[in-house]
């Protein structure tokens, strides 16, 4: 009997304290919202920095721990966008003989060229390259072939398109061995990559043409001294190599002091830029976020003493009739537990929402997990005690003469 | 049943006391319907809180039952109350979010006592009252007197030793207050022991015994 009695008493309790909300809607319904919004906006911060940290990582996982890259033009100059070219092929084989490189790509794009197929056109970026470029970023084909060795030796026109691109010139149609003019130059077609989906705001990776270097440089932009980007692995530290790699570069351009005229990058550095920005994201958003909540929070324990005014005769009917002060304090606390988890779980579930809705609009990748949910639960449950806490103690406090005298 | 000794209470405001019970011996008998009489200022009211056990006196002992209950901490007298003793105000106090038979079954939420069926107890509490078709109604689609009998079903469905009522009529017209007091004297006939305080003197036929308090003490006891 012991257990059943207990278990309809609480299904009593749950029962009243839902026909109180209801007969207080109103300040349920601010309440809730007032939590609900708090917790929203957690979980989304939340699993946005989880999303970014996620993407941020398969970068990191897609050009390897061991890359280097090496780009012409300083910072400063590479921050005011300027297109500096300084290294040149002379520079790359001093490079490949650095201790520990075991492969270096070389590339050199041209940019804006317009592309027909058709009466289809589209205007895109165009990498020069060598054979070793869809290894070293780990790419897939959908369909067709990568270029050889031979095709770089030979000066082929043969192309691998990006699968954007090949979303608007071929719209699905088959396209390997068709021809394609970029400029003025006829392509063949060999292979179409695998689409890998585009960061937020930043250009789309799927929206390019891979093309041997040679060819690149012989018909498209008549460039045979510089090269754009060298990318290096290396089997050695990371660090050690970069050092390595700038005392070389720093002879060939005859550099003294720290002017560098080239930039040196590795994947490092990319997780420590996205570790960077995802913890001021974090702390600012996160900031915002918990102020709101303790507004909100601030507002349900305003609520609550409103409420207990209104209620003062309930509570001394209640104690006349045997509740304890103890059971006054557990009935408003949980009232108030109650509609912060109501509130959390209404913020979680339309965090959900919007999360669908965000990825699908502005493609901002979220990672959603039970440490969210859980998380966010245990906020918003904490945020009912620490304003519940108050007003139920001073709820307990009323003595039932005073309730009913007044 | 109930055996009130030396009965004082006082009020401080600042340094000064203020006594509002100067001195009360009372002796009730379980069976009895006693109208507590006194204007108002008088301690009845007082008096009334201090027997239902919702307020301590300064001095003096009171048993119930032949029990102690002086020494008894918050959650005891919560407990006893519940077990004890009904209360009936003037004012009624229905939860306004529950409805009748709910607001019926509010002592059964605390009590330890093993009440068989209390849902159907309460129906049958509202029926007898005249309100079997008001069972599901708030206590805002209710008339005063439907209201102050919703209140005495409360009062009695846990099966309590005392009824108090505290001016069980005073927001009532004076047909619905006799018709109230008419139901105090059917549940008294019925075995159950009755304390009414009240001001009305109009009140004084419906008792068995009339207890007048003037300026906290008793000034007059009759029994008849």
């Amino acid at each position: 009997m012991g257990l059943s009695l207990k278990i309809s008493q609480v299904r009593e309790f749950l029962q009243e304290t839902l026909k109180i909300l209801f007969y207080y809607r109103v300040r349920a319904i601010f309440s809730l919202s007032g939590v609900a919004l708090g917790i929203l906006s957690i979980c989304i911060i939340i699993t946005t920095i989880d999303g970014a940290n996620k993407k941020a990582y398969e970068i990191f996982e897609a050009l390897g721990p061991d890359s280097i890259m090496i780009f012409g033009g300083s910072e400063r100059q590479r921050m005011a966008r300027e297109r500096v070219t300084t290294l040149t092929y002379k520079d790359a084989e001093s490079i490949e003989r650095i201790n520990g490189v075991y492969d270096i790509t070389k590339a050199y794009s041209v940019r804006n060229l317009t592309l027909r197929y058709k009466d289809r056109k589209w205007q895109t970026n165009i990498i020069g390259s060598t054979e070793n470029y869809f290894e070293s970023y780990k790419w897939n084909l959908l369909m067709g072939t990568v270029f050889k060795k031979d095709d770089v030796l030979n000066v082929e026109s043969v192309c691998v398109i990006g699968y954007k691109v090949y979303d608007e010139l071929f719209k699905g149609e088959d396209a390997v061995g068709k021809t394609i003019t970029i400029g003025k130059l006829p392509v063949r077609v060999i292979g179409v990559l695998e689409e890998k989906g585009g960061a937020a705001g930043g250009p789309n990776i799927d929206d390019r043409v891979i093309m041997p270097l040679s060819t690149v440089t012989a018909k498209l932009s008549n460039e045979k001294r510089y090269l754009g980007v060298l990318r290096v692995k290396t089997s050695r530290d990371v660090d050690e190599t970069i050092e390595d790699i700038k005392s070389v570069l720093r002879r060939n351009h005859g550099i003294q002091g720290d002017q560098d005229d080239f930039t040196i990058r590795s994947s490092r550095d990319i997780l420590q830029f996205m570790s960077v920005i995802s913890g001021s994201l974090f702390l600012f958003l996160g900031t915002a976020s918990i102020v709101a909540l303790v507004v909100s929070g601030f507002v349900l324990a305003n609520l609550f003493y409103l409420t207990i005014q209104e209620r003062k005769k309930d509570i001394g009917i209640r104690r006349a009739y045997g509740a304890s002060k103890r059971g006054i304090l557990l009935s408003f606390l949980f009232e108030s537990i109650f509609i912060t988890f109501i509130g959390g779980i209404i913020g979680v579930l339309l965090s959900l929402l919007l999360e669908g809705v965000f990825e699908r609009l502005f493609s901002i990748p979220m990672e959603f997990s039970y440490k969210v949910v859980i998380f966010a639960m245990l906020f918003s449950c904490l945020t009912g005690t620490l304003s519940g806490l108050k007003p139920a103690l001073k709820a307990s406090r009323i003595e039932p003469i005073e309730a009913i005298r007044g | 049943m109930i055996n009130l000794k030396g009965i004082k209470k006082s009020y401080f405001i600042g340094e000064r006391e203020l006594p509002i019970l100067k001195g009360i011996d009372l002796s009730i008998e379980a069976g009895e319907l006693v109208i507590l009489m006194g204007v108002s200022g008088s301690g009845k009211t007082t008096l009334m809180n201090i027997i239902g056990l919702l307020d301590k006196q300064t001095e003096g002992e009171y048993f119930f039952m032949g029990r102690s209950v002086d020494g008894l901490d918050d959650e005891s007298l919560a407990m006893f109350r519940n077990e004890h003793i009904g209360f009936v105000f003037q004012q009624f106090f229905l939860l306004p979010y529950l409805n009748a038979i709910e607001n019926v079954l509010i002592p059964i939420v605390y009590s330890k006592k093993n009440i068989k069926h209390p849902r159907e107890k309460a129906r049958q509490l509202l029926s007898k009252f005249g309100l079997a078709d008001r069972i599901h109604n708030r206590p805002s689609q209710l008339s005063g007197g439907e209201q102050q009998r919703v209140a005495i079903a409360r009062a009695l469905i846990n099966d309590p030793d005392l009824i108090l009522a505290d001016e069980p009529t005073g927001a009532l017209d004076s047909k619905t207050g006799n018709e109230i007091m008419e139901l105090f004297r059917m549940l008294n006939n019925d075995g159950k022991t009755v304390i009414v305080v009240t001001h009305d003197p109009k009140l004084a036929q419906f008792g068995k015994r009339l207890v007048r308090i003037e300026d906290g003490t008793i000034s007059e006891d009759i029994t008849g």
